[in-house]
């Protein structure tokens, strides 16, 4: 098989989880895109790397480097976020549809607002291993291996984490 | 040793959003690796591959394209002004630009399909400029039209950014040149050549979306 074959057969699958963690260690939508394009590009030349590893944490961890390094970067320049109208608009067709209950749609709206603006809130080190772990189910090893920390540091920071988190969200009925 | 908390565990996987990758994503991917590979194949020319790279990647930052930017005047300017080719023509072409917009026609071919475009040239030039649709990339093609600077007749490429029009004059010139810049009343003006075309780029849009033109077209233009 070609660098290419393999690369679209073992890489590509993972797109949308890579994006994912693009989308939630960077601060806008087009960021994440640049992130995740280089990312796969190094991905492609770095494919002789793969070796029968498993290629969604090898791909995660390619772009979790990607994303430190442009925050690395960007971390001295302007915060703030050109108001995309395309993304608004689109945000205004996806209103949900009349006929479910809209009691119930709004909770769940807001119970979504509410985890995505905690996990949001979390440090990058500590976002990245919740991401990381509750989204994309790997184990403290693969974490460790991604993160370039001892399994202990990535406990520890789970644990942090998952304080913040609770205590962020104690209004929303954990045990449900 | 049980660290995982299921509860709230379980209501990050049921509520927390979950971005999937955008289908321009996906394309642009596709491009680049597309580009990637077939950069590596010219093994002939080593340079090549590693320049495809660079752009693929994106490594161009600001400052960088600043200094080639400059390099390349100092190298090029001098010449071109003691050629008489560069100042006058920048004025030409920008009150062509004008004039479009202003009482028109902005595009004589409407159309965002280059198979409608390019053909529409046949018997209206005697050469058969490069058009290629860059939507992908975020310009999208509006149309063509022909103009006449300095007594030949020029095919112009309209392209859209958003609000901003870029106007694109193509006609043959056997030069070589890396993209020079520069500003007439306003009016960015990016010129380049590639052996068999040259090419001048006017819009009022910025300066690195300009250059993101450029590159976008030039990548194109490789990739053929």
């Amino acid at each position: 098989m070609s660098n290419r074959q393999v690369f679209d057969a073992l890489v590509l699958p993972h797109l949308d989880a890579a994006y994912n963690l693009a989308r939630w260690l960077l601060r806008s939508e087009q960021a994440a895109e640049d992130a995740t394009q280089e990312a796969s590009i190094r991905a492609l030349r770095h494919i002789g790397s793969l070796r029968g590893d498993d290629a969604r944490p090898w791909l995660l961890g390619i772009v979790r480097n990607t994303c430190f390094t442009l925050l690395e970067r960007t971390r001295n320049e302007a915060q703030w976020l050109d108001f995309d109208e395309a993304e608004f608009e689109a945000a205004l067709i996806q209103a949900p549809p009349r006929d479910a209950d809209p009691v119930l749609q709004l909770q769940q709206q807001r119970t979504r607002t509410q985890i995505d603006a905690a996990i949001r809130a979390l440090s990058p080190p500590l976002r990245e291993v919740i991401l990381l772990r509750e989204f994309e189910d790997l184990d403290y090893a693969q974490i460790a291996k991604i993160a370039g920390v001892p399994i202990g540091t990535v406990m520890s920071r789970l644990a942090r984490a998952r304080d913040k988190l609770r205590a962020a969200l104690s209004s929303i009925a954990l045990g449900e | 040793m049980s660290l995982d908390d299921p509860n709230l565990s379980s209501l990050i996987k049921r509520h927390a959003t979950r971005h999937a990758a955008p289908d321009a994503l996906r394309a642009g991917i596709h491009t680049q690796v597309t580009l990637a590979e077939a950069g590596r194949s010219e093994t002939i020319a080593p340079q090549s591959s590693k320049r495809h790279a660079w752009f693929a990647l994106r490594w161009r930052t600001a400052a960088v394209s600043f200094a080639m930017g400059l390099a390349c005047a100092a190298l090029v300017l001098p010449l071109a002004q003691r050629l008489d080719l560069n100042a006058p023509l920048d004025a030409e072409l920008v009150a062509d630009h004008v004039r479009a917009l202003q009482v028109g026609p902005l595009t004589e071919v409407v159309s965002t399909d280059r198979h409608t475009v390019k053909p529409w040239f046949q018997g209206r030039l005697d050469y058969a400029p490069p058009v290629f649709d860059l939507a992908a990339q975020g310009f999208p093609l509006m149309g063509g039209r022909i103009v006449h600077v300095r007594g030949s007749v020029v095919a112009t490429l309209a392209y859209a950014r958003n609000r901003h029009v870029i106007d694109v004059f193509v006609w043959p010139s056997t030069a070589q040149s890396a993209p020079l810049r520069s500003l007439h009343k306003g009016f960015n003006v990016l010129h380049w050549a590639d052996g068999s075309m040259q090419y001048w780029a006017v819009s009022d849009l910025e300066r690195a979306e300009m250059e993101r033109f450029a590159q976008a077209w030039q990548q194109q233009a490789a990739a053929q």
